[in-house]
């Protein structure tokens, strides 16, 4: 998510499942929609149905997808830029761009600075030493007129972006895409032909992808790859469409948003750093000031961070937060470096967080909340041995997963004698999601709520029941007891009915936001907007001075003094475009298509009629819920409200591996990079260095590539407790090429055992038509795949080997993102 | 021929036809041993059995018979143990018979013309033995049609193990083999049981009487009579 | 599944009469299964066995993604999976198979036991179990290979289209859960009408041979395929070309089961006419017998 917000300023699904039916070209890499998204894959059936539209599919197996596509591609684990990169270069080549949306709508025609440059894979900046850029070094050029940047609409400036990137994908032939990727020259020109055929006002394309994007060490490049190639094609904003993650879980964006991540609080805002002492420090550091002025101004929506965060401060501590205490700043956590996950276990098995500076021993327990690390960490053994290493664990779960019995691991996979280990392991028992009231945010950003379906069995409680019930006994300890620190518990705000087990819709009521004091009306200050006590009907009403409280200022209006509106369930489509505006609650502000400023002309004219985002009616915007002020005149603010300079950036100084794309080979490939060999994987990209995760595999003894992948028959580590999903999908496999088995001299069904540093495992084999052998760089390269969902767990002569245990914990410099779909291992017939 | 004495009203013929057949027994001789008339009648029971057990899976017509052993599913039950025993029967009997049953030349002739021949009643009777032509004839049209019922019958049995094209013809030689057996059958019957009176007894008693004999197998009288060397 | 009361019975297995009152009429029911839109997901699987209570059955991956070979007494709905070459490429062929509720149900016509199956107006054929003597007939007269014995329960378990829930109507289990809407519900009107526009648009999109697969051998079928590569039915985990019911059931029943009742009948008439005409054979003593005697 952090290569969209980079390009477009939010992170997220940009456009809506259903809106892909809008879409004349589905163009689907990086994911497997209708292996993993069934549900959702529906919608792009129904484009080619209803519109004759296109599906494209882009995967290094002829997967489910693209036995329904219309176009196939193979293409070689890893090098997903390279593809995309040699998209971008036929769509300026042969002119098959949409122009007039790129000068209107992006960063095209601004001049970047002297400093920026690249030679030989590496961006200018580059500091050896630290193993990371100075982003300084890609500024654009300052116009000391304006206060702005210069901006060269024409686009012929050699300085401005369009002409660097024409420059920088330039290399990315159609050959070279070949020599790459491993896909003919011919069947990539038919791709790209396809692709580029919605460069035009008349035609839109979606592009979906998932974690065959996300999980490389250079995963956020990619998809700013793609973000950049719909900004080129003028395809974000518009219906039918954007670039669209679809997201693993039903939740996974609702956790997103709510801060699921170390980095964030909810809302996107960020945790503060041990420099910004006070509350004034840190809102100056990260509220963006407004750029260029003049040419095309921004609203720079990022200006009202501070209504966003008091409103939260008052959220978490309520009264005891006020202007003189900075509205409890202080008793936030500040964080001194990377606490992802994966930084965690490493933390763990190394028993120190020297790492990120400190001088402490790692973290001596863990608690664990519907997620199963043995599972889904790379490097099976490192996660089991760290483990090992912690005094006590407590897994929330629905089923006694991997990690809950990772004391009893089988021995192949990293377990040790388990009376040598000492970890007190709790497994709380969880009510499952239809076992409980509440809310799912879906990749769509659609808030809706569902309601409990049944009673959990026996003593499982719902996580939020089990989380106020710590929550209540650590505030008693505190209180009894003492302790160091005690302002940020004892002050912790927990205003609900029934304290021990919160009603979710007081907690989004708190989410949603309410007025604390009267709100006057800002057009008629002797008006009141809002009295005192009633919900706030959007973030727009949000203050800065503590008389509002908003526990997300992303979901803000979900819930009304109308009530709750994501409960609603009326399908009424009056823009016959599939928005259902009175459906649910879609953020923010209850918009369907974000950007969608960008689906008109300068003037406020859609570029297409029949699929108008929304429209100039002459006083204000009409359709879609206005991305832009709806009253504002068109030319008075960019389309992209969230970024400074008020355009999608095709061009972004924000990422911390380079402004444009490169195509860098995975930490484990099987040749060289053939653009530039001395610099081969993402410079920036990092890899853990303890002894479990050396020494990485090299091509000369692991020559396979093999990436990973879910099944639609299974859910994660789940399923295999389920009798129906172990009956239509039983056994664990590998996928490897009917021509690869025959020079191995096995049979389908035949067992193999795949190999590399990190371990090996032992299945049978499923020899297959879709996947195909290929030349890389004048080289025979085999890949072969093999699905997650199996371990330890599970119902008897369901389990399996955890496809984890050869998997590297190499990971992306931006997301922390594990390399999971590309690496390099040895088979042989076992 | 040795008397045995025993009480008055004592039946000799049927005793010594318990152990001995091709004997003279008084103005009888005995035709059938008591092995043999059990072999018999297990082989004709069983297929009765059958019969009773099949016909209403064959055609709901005799859909009524079912009722008599219990419904369908009881049919569908006993039927191939049925089966399976009258199979057995039959292979008994064809090893208890089988060199009795050695056709001349002649006698293949039964086949066709002959046996009208002998149903009209214008044979030549002079050179039967202890079994005409007709005879041997039915017996092995009886085997092969037991033969062709056991084969089709364990396929329709084990249908699950077979391929779609075995069950097939399993269905048309069941089909067959029953049609056949069963015509066959019926002349068996009415010869045995009806047309030719005393003949019946050769089974149950197991004795016919030397008048029966010298009609009906001139030759086989002749030998046991010492008349004929 | 019993038998649905409330639904006319047009047509029953084993009986002697007809066995409809032939009064009441219905329009005939279809799934319309569009194999070029099928993802495979199996959903249709899981929800066959959720609504029909049927427990998971064993199974082992047999080196595809299919579940199991064939379809099951205990499992009624099975996605095929078929990898083919086809100009260089590939393709990966999924069809949802179960019962085809045919027109004219060859396992109908070759089941032994009155009212095992039956058809009902609106053309599902439904299986009885209390009526169901489990003797596997019906495997062999369906060209599909859709009926299959269960060893466990001594009967016959196959789809039933859902009767219980289209009499009261809902659409089917499969066609409920299926999330692409590959799989439609409907009059048999509606999904030919529908089939046809699908195929006309596979035509148009480049399948010059793509056709609705409605086969008339055995009087149309109640669930109509869409078959991109419709002239290679086979390539979707073995559809049959031309499906008929098989000769040899078709032969026993038409022709025979009544040449045996002329030819077993027959020859009772003919034995009891024999003795009509010739009388008892050896009532006259034809005097002593000699080796001179000339016969």
């Amino acid at each position: 998510m952090a290569s969209l917000a980079a390009t477009f300023g939010r992170g997220a699904m940009t456009n809506g499942w259903v809106d892909i039916k809008n879409a004349d070209v589905v163009f689907v890499m990086g994911g497997n929609p209708a292996e993993n998204h069934p549900c959702g894959f529906k919608w792009a059936i129904e484009a080619r149905k209803t519109r004759n539209a296109k599906i494209v599919a882009v995967d290094p197996r002829f997967t489910r997808t693209a036995a329904v596509a219309d176009l196939y591609s193979p293409i070689r684990a890893g090098t997903d830029i390279a593809y995309l990169n040699g998209i971008i270069r036929y769509a300026i080549e042969k002119d098959r761009f949409h122009a007039d949306y790129v000068k209107a709508h992006t960063n095209a025609g601004y001049v970047i600075g002297e400093k920026y440059g690249f030679t030989e894979g590496l961006f200018t900046g580059w500091d050896t030493e630290k193993g990371a850029y100075d982003k300084a070094a890609w500024a654009y050029e300052a116009d000391a007129k304006s206060k702005g940047y210069v901006v060269d609409e024409t686009l012929q400036n050699p300085r401005c972006v369009f002409q660097l990137l024409k420059a920088h994908v330039d290399r990315y032939t159609p050959e070279m895409v070949s020599r790459i990727c491993g896909v003919p020259a011919e069947t990539f020109v038919k791709v790209a032909e396809m692709v580029t055929s919605t460069g035009t006002a008349a035609k839109v394309g979606t592009i979906l992808y998932a974690l065959g994007w996300t999980q490389h060490s250079t995963g956020v490049q990619i998809i700013r790859t793609a973000a950049m190639l719909q900004l080129l094609l003028g395809n974000v904003g518009r219906p039918g469409g954007g670039v669209n993650a679809l997201r693993g879980h039903s939740n996974i964006q609702g956790a997103t948003d709510m801060g699921g991540n170390t980095e964030i609080l909810p809302g996107y805002l960020k945790v503060p750093v041990p420099a910004q002492t006070n509350l004034k420090e840190y809102l100056e550091a990260v509220t963006p000031t407004t750029l260029n002025k003049v040419a095309w101004a921004s609203m720079n929506y990022w200006q009202n961070y501070p209504k966003f965060m008091t409103s939260l401060l008052k959220a978490l501590w309520g009264a005891k937060a006020t202007k003189e205490n900075d509205f409890g700043y202080a008793w936030l956590p500040k964080i001194d470096g990377l606490y992802t996950w994966t930084h965690m276990f490493d933390d763990m098995y190394r028993g120190t967080s020297k790492r990120v500076g400190g001088t402490e021993a790692g973290p001596e327990g863990l608690i664990s909340f519907g997620m199963n690390p043995v599972g889904t960490g790379p490097n099976t053994p490192k996660m089991v041995a760290a483990l090992s290493k912690l005094k006590w664990l407590v897994m929330v779960e629905n089923v006694e997963n991997e990690t809950a019995q990772f004391w009893k691991a089988p021995k192949e996979y990293g377990g040790a004698d388990p009376a040598k280990i000492a970890t007190e392991v709790w497994l709380l028992p969880a009510a499952l999601f239809a076992e409980k009231d509440g809310s799912f945010t879906n990749s769509a950003r659609w808030a809706q709520w569902k309601w409990k379906a049944l009673d959990p069995p026996g003593k499982a409680k719902p996580d939020a029941e089990i989380l106020a019930r710590i929550v209540l006994a650590v505030k008693d300890l505190y209180r009894k007891e003492g302790g160091v620190f005690p302002e940020p518990v004892l002050n912790l705000s927990w205003s609900y009915t029934n304290p021990v087990s919160p009603d979710q819709s007081e907690v989004l009521k708190e989410v949603s936001g309410k007025a604390l004091a009267d709100i006057p009306d800002p057009k008629d200050k002797t008006k009141v907007l809002k009295a005192a006590g009633q919900q706030l009907d959007g973030f727009g009403q949000l203050q800065d001075d503590g008389s509002t409280l908003c526990g997300n200022w992303l979901y803000g209006g979900c819930f009304t003094e109308a009530g709750n509106l994501t409960q609603r369930r009326n399908n009424a489509d009056p823009l016959g475009l599939g928005m259902f505006h009175q459906w649910a609650f879609s953020w923010p502000a209850n918009r369907r298509v974000m950007y969608n400023r960008a689906s008109a002309d300068k003037d406020g004219v859609p570029w297409d009629a029949t699929r108008a985002g929304i429209k100039w009616n002459g006083e204000k915007w009409v359709g879609d819920v206005p991305d832009i002020k709806p009253d504002s005149k068109p030319g008075e603010f960019g389309a992209f409200i969230m970024n400074p300079e008020g355009v999608g950036r095709l061009f972004a100084p924000a990422l911390n591996d380079g402004p444009f794309p490169e195509h860098y080979e995975a930490v484990e490939a099987p040749v060289a990079n053939p653009l530039h060999p001395k610099v081969s994987a993402n410079p920036a990209s990092k890899k853990f260095a303890s002894d479990k995760d050396l020494p990485y595999a090299t091509p000369d003894k692991f020559p396979v590539v093999c990436t990973t992948y879910r099944l639609t028959e299974h859910f994660h580590y789940w399923t295999q407790h389920n009798p129906k999903l172990n009956m239509i999908q039983p056994d664990f496999f590998f996928e490897i090429p009917e021509e690869y088995a025959k020079e191995l001299g096995v049979a389908n069904r035949g067992k193999i055992t795949v190999s590399n540093p990190r371990g090996s495992i032992t299945a049978m084999a499923m020899v297959t038509k879709r996947l195909k052998p290929m030349k890389v760089d004048g080289k025979n390269v085999w890949q072969i795949g093999m699905p997650i969902h199996w371990g330890f767990a599970g119902n008897p002569g369901h389990t399996g080997p955890l496809a984890n245990f050869l998997t590297p914990s190499a990971i992306d410099p931006n997301t922390w993102t594990p390399e999971f779909k590309a690496f390099l291992v040895k088979v042989e017939k076992a | 021929m040795s008397k045995v004495v025993r009480q008055i009203g004592f039946d000799e013929g049927a005793y010594v036809a318990r152990e001995k057949e091709d004997v003279v027994v008084g103005n009888e001789i005995i035709r059938h041993r008591l092995s043999s008339r059990v072999i018999h009648w297990a082989v004709a029971d069983t297929f009765f059995a059958c019969l009773f057990t099949g016909l209403p899976i064959w055609t709901p017509v005799f859909g009524w018979m079912a009722t008599l052993v219990g419904g369908m599913s009881v049919c569908r039950l006993v039927h191939p143990w049925f089966g399976l025993a009258f199979a057995l029967s039959s292979l008994v009997m064809a090893v208890h018979w089988w060199t009795e049953m050695e056709m001349t030349k002649e006698e293949r002739g039964w086949v066709g013309p002959k046996l009208l021949e002998y149903l009209s009643d214008r044979a030549n009777h002079d050179k039967i033995g202890k079994y005409n032509g007709g005879q041997k004839v039915y017996f092995f049209t009886s085997k092969l049609g037991a033969l062709g019922l056991l084969v089709s019958g364990v396929v329709m049995w084990y249908a699950t193990s077979f391929p779609a094209w075995a069950r097939q013809v399993a269905f048309l030689l069941h089909n067959f083999s029953f049609i056949l057996f069963t015509v066959s059958l019926v002349f068996h019957i009415y010869l045995a049981a009806v047309a030719e009176p005393g003949t019946f007894n050769s089974m149950t008693r197991g004795t016919v009487s030397k008048a029966w004999a010298r009609i009906h197998h001139p030759k086989w009288y002749r030998e046991l009579m010492g008349l004929e060397k | 599944m019993s038998v649905q009361n409330t639904l006319e019975v047009v047509r029953s297995s084993a009986q002697v009469w007809g066995s409809g009152s032939g009064l009441r009429s219905l329009p005939t029911v279809s799934k319309l299964v569009d194999t070029s839109t099928c993802i495979g997901c199996k959903a249709c699987e899981v929800a066959c066995q959720e609504w029909n209570d049927l427990k998971a059955v064993a199974t082992a991956n047999d080196g595809d993604y299919q579940t199991l070979k064939t379809l099951d007494a205990e499992f009624w709905n099975l996605i095929r999976f078929d990898e083919q070459e086809v100009d260089g490429g590939i393709k990966w062929l999924m069809r949802k198979d179960q019962c085809m509720h045919c027109a004219e149900p060859g396992c109908l016509e070759a089941c032994p036991a009155p009212g095992a199956l039956v058809q009902y107006a609106n053309g599902i054929v439904d299986v009885n179990p209390a009526q169901c003597i489990g003797c596997g007939y019906c495997e062999t007269g369906c060209p599909f290979d859709v009926p299959h014995f269960s060893a466990k329960t001594g009967k016959m378990g196959k789809c039933t289209l859902c009767v219980d829930r289209v009499s009261v109507g809902l659409e089917p289990a499969c066609i409920k859960a299926c999330p692409t809407g590959c799989l439609h519900f409907g009059t048999k009107e509606q999904m030919v009408a529908m089939g046809n526009q699908r195929v006309s648009a596979l035509k148009a999109a480049g399948f010059a041979q793509a056709a609705l697969y409605d086969p008339m051998g055995v009087g149309g079928t109640g669930v109509v395929t869409v078959l991109a590569f419709g002239d290679h039915p086979e390539w979707y985990g073995g559809l049959p070309k031309a499906p008929r019911i098989p000769m040899a059931v078709t032969f026993w029943k038409k022709w025979l089961r009544p040449i045996g009742f002329l030819a077993i009948f027959g020859a009772i008439v003919g034995a009891f006419g024999h003795h009509l005409y010739h009388g008892n054979k050896g009532q006259v003593d034809p005097g002593p017998v000699g080796p001179d005697e000339k016969g």
